[in-house]
Order: structure tokens, then sequence, then C-alpha cells
């Protein structure tokens, strides 16, 4: 089997359907809905197709789950222990473990949700950021940025179940979220041990992380108001080993995505 | 024949073709024996996309006047393309429900900007169970009954209520009422009462 | 109740456990490094393969069975030091150069078509290979000196018990027509072709077969 799969190779079944994120950016639609008042974006019953919106975002959540779980996968085999040393592989295989228990959920929330396997697109930018050739890299990525990700998109998702009185959602993203803290506890844990004597390394892996945190705050995706979608979720950022330094910076940089989704759009507009 | 005219005649920002979603709906509204005297106006609001999908029904002045966004019939798989199953069961529920409006038992029901997503929600369960039992509409149902529970309840009074109307053939206005209410009693979680979906406040530009 | 300070048989009468063993501490040793390198490179090939099959199902179990293969190699490799090898990463190698071909025969197919392959290579072939080595570890070691190797063993038999049967289900499934069956039989006998000049995943005598097999490379 060849190291380092590129993500155009990623196997799926006939259900399953690729999109580009390119093709959401350019979407002409973009510039005229920012114009729109379609009131607050948060998840709720009452508020605008909540449902399909949540059934949108689930669907999402499930094809980013099967991407974690190849990712760890490929961690776990690109490397020889030079490179990735055994105890990490170890981990690596652990939530090789979780992330299939996640996918395992999702679907079964899925159908609750009336959701079918491939009812929506499939973007792959979880898994490219799973590519990086150094997997100090790979951990700030995935686990450190994308995962924390997942935690304030689970803890979402979870207080959407409690004001909807869902008993199904809450529970099951109450479990994955658990799962998750600890996934960004590894991914924590290894950039400090792989990167104790090499400043260098470290901060290149960083800024990775910086990048993949900024690329997901796009035009205002997660951020700390009403507006977005996807809240910060600052209590579980620190049981995960954020300080609260890391997560004022998070909260800039979509601060910061959210300004130049907007500068994009409206520069977009008058081109 | 039932004489359909749509809003707009191009569509500029996505690859909908409003002559064949007018044909659709000609279809539709044969299969759902339409009263042929009453014209239908559509409007499609093209610039929201997937996933907020949304629509309303109403009968004013003598003739149906559907509004929808586009996303309630775009392709989950080929954005800004047209899905004509999706459009065909979106032009189901509408006319269906116009169509309720009209002779149905709804003649009182207010207009749909004033109705809550709770009502709306039994309302089109209703629609849905109906449109299943005819020909050539492809209902989701597992969405429908998310989106019914969602806005009804997470409990056993609702499902029975949504298996009820489901079934049914001949709910009322004052049904629904009666329905909502007892919902309102198993589930007295405080709801926004506000249509907030709808077009008044997704149309609006800031 | 009888005198509690009454003197008993220090063994209970239906506790057999015999000393010696087969084993001494260093051939333990070896064995349990050899374990631990097969562990290891079963369960990075499992992660590998995730992104390379379509099936749904498949790609879950794998990503289950991954961390269960990885934990295995874990408990070997807590047990090296206990056995005196400190370097837990010396004994952690191959048996001989056919079990190293072995290997990397079994982790070769890449491409989306070929899951029966994959899965032939782990549930037909190395799974029962690594149940038939455990289980003479167990049955041949003395359950009083190597009993942590032995606790170690029982746990890790379960699992691939359990897996194998999961494994052989799923290759049950996925196997419909005379050609994918004829898939399956030609790779169970190419690995096993190697597998048998290894002599097993320890080597000559893994299951205490003492005749000299030619061409392993020991
Ligand atoms: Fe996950
Ligand atoms: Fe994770």
């Amino acid at each position: 089997m060849r190291k380092q799969l590129p993500p155009e190779m990623l196997a799926r079944d006939s259900r399953f359907v690729r999109t580009s994120i390119m093709d959401q950016i350019l979407d002409p639609r973009n510039r005229k809905i920012s114009e729109r008042t379609i009131g607050p974006a948060k998840l709720a019953p009452g508020r605008p197709a909540s449902a399909d919106r949540a059934r949108n975002l689930m669907h999402g959540i499930f094809t980013g789950e099967i991407q974690a779980l190849e990712g760890a996968g490929r961690t776990a085999f690109d490397f020889d222990e030079t490179e990735a040393p055994f105890a990490l592989k170890l981990d690596m295989a652990r939530q090789c473990w979780d992330e299939a228990r996640h996918v395992e959920i999702s679907i079964k929330l899925g159908e609750w949700m009336g959701t079918e396997i491939g009812e929506f697109t499939e973007a792959t930018f979880l898994y490219e950021a799973a590519c990086a050739p150094d997997p100090v890299l790979r951990l700030c990525g995935v686990n450190r940025a994308l995962e924390g990700l997942a935690i304030d998109v689970f803890n979402t998702m979870k207080e959407f179940g409690d004001v909807s009185g869902d008993p199904v959602l809450e529970f099951c993203e109450d479990w994955m979220l658990a799962d998750e803290v600890t996934h960004v506890k590894m991914g924590s844990d290894w950039l400090r041990r792989l990167t104790a004597d090499d400043p260098e390394r470290r901060e290149r892996a960083l800024d990775f992380q910086r990048t993949v945190d900024k690329l997901f705050s796009l035009g205002g995706f997660r951020g700390e108001t009403e507006e977005n979608p996807i809240h910060l979720a600052r209590k579980m950022r620190e049981m995960a080993g954020f300080s609260t330094t890391e997560i004022d910076e998070i909260a800039e940089l979509s601060e910061l995505a959210r300004a130049e989704g907007q500068a994009a759009v409206e520069a977009a507009g008058s081109a | 024949m039932t004489v359909v005219s749509i809003v707009p005649e191009l569509f500029t920002l996505i690859e909908f073709d409003a002559e064949r979603i007018k044909e659709i709906a000609s279809e539709v509204a044969k299969s759902l024996a339409f009263p042929s005297d009453v014209d239908v106006h559509i409007e499609v609001d093209e610039v929201l996309p997937a996933p907020l999908n949304s629509s309303q029904a109403d009968y004013l002045g003598g003739r149906a006047e559907l509004w929808f966004t586009g996303g309630a019939f775009e392709d989950t798989h080929k954005g800004r393309h047209i899905d004509e199953v999706l459009a065909r069961c979106g032009l189901g529920e509408a006319l269906l429900r116009v169509k309720d409006r009209i002779s149905g038992g709804f003649e009182d029901a207010p207009n749909d900007s004033e109705i809550s997503e709770r009502q709306r929600a039994l309302w089109d369960a209703y629609a849905d169970g109906r449109l299943t039992r005819l020909e050539g509409f492809v209902v989701r149902e597992p969405r429908r009954r998310y989106v019914y529970r969602l806005e009804c309840g997470f409990n056993d009074v609702a499902d029975a209520a949504y298996d009820q109307l489901w079934a049914s053939d001949a709910t009322t206005w004052a049904d629904l009422l009666e329905i909502e209410a007892r919902l309102m009693e198993a589930d007295p979680t405080e709801r926004d009462a506000k249509p907030s979906a709808r077009r008044i406040s997704l149309r609006q530009t800031q | 109740m009888s005198d509690p300070f009454k003197p008993r048989p220090a063994f209970a009468p239906w506790d057999r456990r015999e000393l010696p063993g087969l084993f001494d501490v260093e051939e333990s040793a070896r064995r349990v490094g050899a374990y631990k390198w097969i562990e290891t490179r079963l369960f990075e090939a499992l992660g590998g393969w995730i992104a390379t099959v379509p099936e749904l199902d498949v790609k879950m179990i794998l990503g289950r069975h991954c961390y269960h293969h990885a934990w295995h190699a874990e408990l070997f490799d807590k047990r090296l030091p206990e056995l005196r090898e400190m370097n837990t990463d010396r004994l952690c190698a191959p048996a001989n150069d056919a079990m190293e071909e072995f290997v990397e025969a079994l982790r070769e197919p890449d491409a989306p078509e070929l899951t029966i392959e994959k899965l032939v290579g782990v549930f037909r072939v190395l799974i029962p290979r690594k149940i038939a080595a455990y289980t003479f570890h167990l049955n041949g070691t003395s359950r009083v000196t190597d009993a942590p190797t032995e606790r170690s063993l029982e746990f890790i038999l379960q699992d691939e018990w359990n897996d194998w049967r999961e494994g052989e289900m799923l290759l049950q499934s996925l196997i419909d027509t005379p050609e994918e069956l004829e898939r399956a039989i030609r790779r169970q006998h190419e690995l096993e072709a190697i597998v048998v000049r290894a002599g097993g995943i320890t080597g000559l005598g893994t299951i205490g077969a003492t005749t000299e097999v030619e061409g392993a490379g020991v």
C-alpha cells in the first residue's frame, strides 16, 4: 500500500458525491444573501429552516467523522517510528476506534433526523489537513484545529438538542464531545512532546493550525454571537487543554475571517 | 387548464428554468385536481440556497400565491441546479394547502405569514400524508417526521398526532388548532410563535 | 466453618498449573517481541486501509480492529521489559525474512476494488496464524512463572476470536460470485505459501513443529 494517500483517492461507495470548497466560495448568491436579513443564524426550533440546516450540518459531521477516521488511520500507517513514535501510533489507533464510533453515531443520528447517507455532498478539507507530510502538522491541523472545531460544533448541536427537546441528539452529541476533548488533548500533548527541542517545528505546526482555524471560521461560520451558526465552546476547550489566550486568539481569528469573507464577497460584487 | 405564472421569468443566479417549473406546476395541479379556474402565481427567491428551505402557499384575491426559496427546489448534489423530484413535491404540498384554503376546511386559516412554525408543521404533515397516496410524488417521510418533531415535540402525543394527520384525508383548520392545544399540554416548552423562516423575514434587504 | 489456622495445600486440587514450562525467559521474550512486531504491522495496515475501502461497514470495522491490535501491541510492549528486554525495539522484529516478506505481501493491496484481498490476508491467513501461535504459547508456557504473559494472551485471544469471526462474516458477505471466490482462494494461497515458508509468526516452531522449512531465510 502506498504511503501518503491524496484526498482524491479516498474510497467511497456510490452514494457519496464530492464537492469542492471553491464551488461554495464562488457561488454568485453569496453576495446577495449577505445583503439579506435572514434572522439569527443560531440553530433553534422556530428559527429559519432550522430542521434542514441541522440535517445538513449533521451530514457534514458524518462525512467529517469518516475523514477523521481515515486521517488517524493514515497517520498510524504513513510514518515509521522515527517520525511517529510507537506511543503516538497507539494514540492514532485509539482515535480510529473513537472516530469509527462517531461514524456509527452520525449514521444513526442522520437516520433519526430523516437524512440519508449521501443526501448532501462531501467536501474533503478535513482529510486534506491530515495529509501534511509532518505528523506534528497533522496533529495541529486535525486534532487541535479541526477537532477543536468539532468541540464547538458538537456543543452547538447539543444545545440545539436541548432547546428543541430532542433527547437523541443531545445524548449523542454529549458522548461525542467527551471523545473529542480527548483527541484535542492528544494533539496538544504530542505537539509539546515532539517539538520540545525544536521551536521552529513547533512554530510551523502552530502556523498550520492557525491557517486551518481561520479557514473554518470562513464567513463567520464560527464565533461568539447569535449571528454565528457555530459557537466557540470556551469551557469545553479549556477542558481540552486550550489556554484562555489560545481561545481568545481563535475568537479573533474567527472575527477576522468573518470580516475578510465579507470583504471578499463585496469585492466579487463590485468586480 | 390552470394558468401558471412565475417570477422571475429568467433566473440569473441559479440554473433554474422558469418554463420548466411552470410545466411541472401545471402537471401537479392536474394530478391534484386543483380547481382549473384558479390561477397559480409562483415566486422563487433565487438568492436563498439550500438548506434555507422555505415556502408559503396562500389564496389571495382568487389566486394561488406560492413562494419558495430557491433552496426548496435545489439539487443537494448539484448546487444551483433544480431537483425536479423535489420541486414536484414542494409544488404538490403548496397546491394541496391552497386547495385546503379554497374549500378543504381551511377557509378560515390565517395566511402563511401569520401562522406559527408548529401550526405549519402540523399542516405539512397532513399535506405530505395525502401526497404519498397520490401517483408521481416522492415524499421524504423521514425528513417530514423530523421537521414535525422539531416543531411539535419529541414525545408520544406528538407522534400519535403525526400518524393521525398523515393518515387523514379530511382534517380542518379547527382540527389543527385542537391538536396544537394537545401538543402544548404534552410539551409546554415555549417556542417562538413567529413564523420567522418565511417570506417576510427572508426577503428583506438590510 | 472449619478452623482458619489449619494448614491447607498451597495449590487447590483443581489448580493443575505446572513447572517448568516450555519457554525460558529468553524464548518467551523472543516470542513476545515477534508478537509485538506483527501486531504493530497489522494495526498500521488496518489504519492505512481505512481510507482505501469504499464499503462503509468495512471502513468502520477496520477502525475498530485497528485499535484492538494496537492494544495487543501495547500489552506485548509493556511485557518486554519485564522479560529483561529493556530495549523494547530490539526484539520487535520479524521472526525471519519470510515473515517480513509475508507482511509486505499482506499490506500490498491498495486499490478500492481489492477489499476481498485485504480482508483475506488478515482474517483467513494472519489472524488464524496468530490464534495458533498465542494458543501454543498459552498451552506451553509455565502458567506460574509466565503468568503475566498468559493473562495478556487470554485477553488478546478473546479479541482475536471475536475479530476473526467478524472478519470472516464480512468476507462471506462480500464473496458472491465464482470470480470473487476464486480471488479469495488465490489470495489465501499466495499468502499461506509465504507463511508456511516462515514457519508461522514466530518462525520455525511457532506451534511446536521442529521440521526445518526450506527458504525461510532464518
Ligand atoms: Fe470524531
Ligand atoms: Fe475526533
